[in-house]
């Protein structure tokens, strides 16, 4: 027997009063792959990934992992199925300091009671964290205010890199970045997929597809218009895709 | 600190000293700017009355700003999380009255009477939080609304006062605790351990971590796997438990339960704010909000010791509030 998709969708739809934003969309992701999800603004890529991350529910259609049907209320149930996201705008609270940030929902903390954090031991494993992933920051008690757009994104994958998910999600991570920053998120996508993280990132940047998805799914006013192999397409063909929709 | 705005960068460098900036950036500045300022009124005051000074007055202005002070801290914890609650001063009034009129028509004790009493705060509290975050009504006009319905119950229950004449009652807001040579009231301790509770709550817990995390960027909690909608209403049926003991501690003050007794919630409100917490949340200590109140209390008694009448009074506590705000803002250009 066949082991069913790592992800899968059927029919998925979403409806914001009477708007469509996702139009009966049915994917299948296989472990272990990278998929690009490309289209113009409001061809429902963020709604697409919302709805997997928990952040939004579905109007209509389902959604199984690993063969078995799942409805997430809240990123929470997305984050339980292992599935991390990076949000655009990254969700981070610029209030606190780094390892506030990566530890952010997941801290450690003595007395199951009182929840005391436990200060020292959240720092030291920040720091070996991004040490792992060669990320350098100033300081690890730096205020997130204080960081430039690739200290940002750095925090916002030390903490999905923390949490250690099967499936993660990338929601326009180079729209921000330099060159160099974009090379060393890419380079980072590459490490996820060695540790056979399966990956869907959604980019505008044709380049960065190609250079790291094994499959784009092009969306177009909420529909599904193409699914490709990376292998098998050209950025050309994409473009085409994503401008006139299904030919 | 590599990455943090440079006064170069910003091109203030001719104006400003860096050392300056850098004490202006710190998230304590306001701590200590307050604190500054608090020791120049108590030395002006100093200088110019002859009884300012002294342990007996110093603890005359605590009474007068324990019970704001206490409720305040209970508000310093919702206002950082982005809440407000302008229910206060109704739920205050609300739970000193149904203690006492509890206590003065009931053959119950004390206890029952506290119970109910704060059961009532923490079920208008608790509702507060539900309209803020379950339905989604802007706090300002959900708590207004609770003020106005609150204050009209607690006014058609009984219009005039009860007398309180329960011993233990009257020492919770009128008793005193002797230390060596000083006799320390009530209330002034007890707001000092609802302060150092809320401090112990910010600085060390997750709670507190999330009061402050919720406060800047909600919705980047909630996407954390974070049940924001839970810690709020928890923040304002707190709230209003906070009220309620406040009001039980004016009650026990004042030796009477009065359905219009406590001032307006904006005293308490307008001394956090003085103390450096933003009304858009994310931001403030209790450490400011302890100086917030005592700057206030401070000012009234000084004045009303050099007799400047009590309108003009007025006039000076709005003015500080507003010097106070203004600078912050200005604080946020550098």
């Amino acid at each position: 027997m066949q082991t069913p998709p790592i992800v899968e969708t059927v029919g998925l739809s979403k409806y914001f009063k009477g708007v469509v934003a996702l139009d009966q969309v049915s994917i299948s992701i296989t472990a272990g792959q990278v998929v690009g999800l490309v289209g113009d603004n409001g061809a429902g890529k963020s709604t697409l990934v919302k709805i997997l991350s928990g952040d939004l529910e579905p109007s209509a259609g389902q959604m199984l992992l690993n063969g078995e049907p799942v409805h997430f209320r809240h990123p929470r149930d997305a984050k339980k199925n292992q599935i991390e996201t990076i949000y655009q705008d990254l969700a981070l609270c610029e209030n606190l300091n780094i390892m506030e940030n990566v530890f952010l929902g997941h801290e450690s903390y003595r007395n199951p009671f009182l929840r005391l954090l436990d200060r020292r031991r959240m720092y030291s494993e920040t720091a070996q964290l991004l040490k792992g992933l060669g990320i350098r920051v100033p300081s690890t008690r730096e205020l997130v205010m204080n960081l430039s757009g690739g200290q940002r994104q750095a925090t916002a994958l030390a903490r999905v890199a923390k949490a250690g998910a099967k499936i993660v999600i990338l929601d326009e991570p180079t729209a921000a970045l330099g060159v160099n920053e974009t090379r060393n998120l890419l380079d980072l996508v590459m490490r996820f997929k060695e540790q056979g993280k399966t990956i869907i990132i959604i980019s505008h940047e044709m380049r960065d597809v190609f250079e790291v998805t094994d499959r784009i799914i092009v969306l177009k006013r909420g529909e599904l218009v193409a699914d490709k192999f990376t292998a098998e397409t050209d950025p050309d063909e994409i473009v085409r895709y994503i401008i006139r929709g299904r030919e | 600190m590599t990455q943090q705005a440079t006064p170069e960068s910003l091109g203030l460098t001719s104006r400003i000293p860096a050392p300056l900036i850098r004490v202006l950036r710190r998230r304590d500045a306001n701590v200590f700017f307050l604190f500054f300022v608090l020791l120049a009124a108590i030395v002006y005051f100093s200088i110019e009355s002859p009884y300012f000074l002294s342990d007996r007055n110093a603890f005359n202005i605590g009474r007068a700003v324990s019970i704001t002070g206490i409720a305040a801290a209970f508000a310093t914890l919702l206002m950082i999380s982005g809440g407000l609650d302008l229910s206060i001063g109704a739920i205050m009034n609300a739970s000193g009255l149904t203690a006492a009129v509890i206590l003065a028509e009931s053959d119950q004790g004390i206890v029952i009477a506290f119970a109910i009493a704060l059961g009532i705060s923490t079920f208008i509290g608790f509702a507060n939080g539900i309209i803020v975050t379950k339905i989604g009504v802007n706090p300002i006009i959900a708590t207004i609304g609770m003020q106005f319905v609150v204050r009209g119950m607690t006014l058609a229950t009984r219009s005039g006062s009860a007398l309180v004449r329960d011993s233990t009652f009257l020492s919770i807001g009128q008793g005193e605790l002797e230390l060596g040579s000083l006799e320390i009231p009530i209330p002034v301790i007890l707001m000092l351990l609802t302060m150092l509770l809320a401090y112990l709550t910010l600085r060390f817990t997750q709670f507190g971590k999330y009061i402050y995390a919720i406060g800047d960027n909600a919705s980047a909690c909630r996407r954390a796997g974070i049940n924001v909608d839970r810690y709020r209403i928890a923040l304002y049926t707190i709230s209003g438990v906070g009220a309620g003991f406040a009001g039980l501690v004016l009650t026990g003050l004042t030796g009477a339960g009065i359905p219009y007794a406590a001032g307006s919630e904006l005293s308490v409100i307008s001394a956090v704010i003085l103390g450096g917490v933003s009304l858009s949340g994310g931001v403030g200590l209790i450490q400011g909000t302890l100086l917030g109140v005592l700057l206030v209390g401070v000012l009234k008694n000084g004045m009303t010791l050099l007799n400047i009448n009590a309108n003009w009074q007025m006039v000076v506590e709005g003015s500080v509030l507003m010097i106070a705000v203004s600078l912050d803002q200005l604080k946020q250009r550098i």
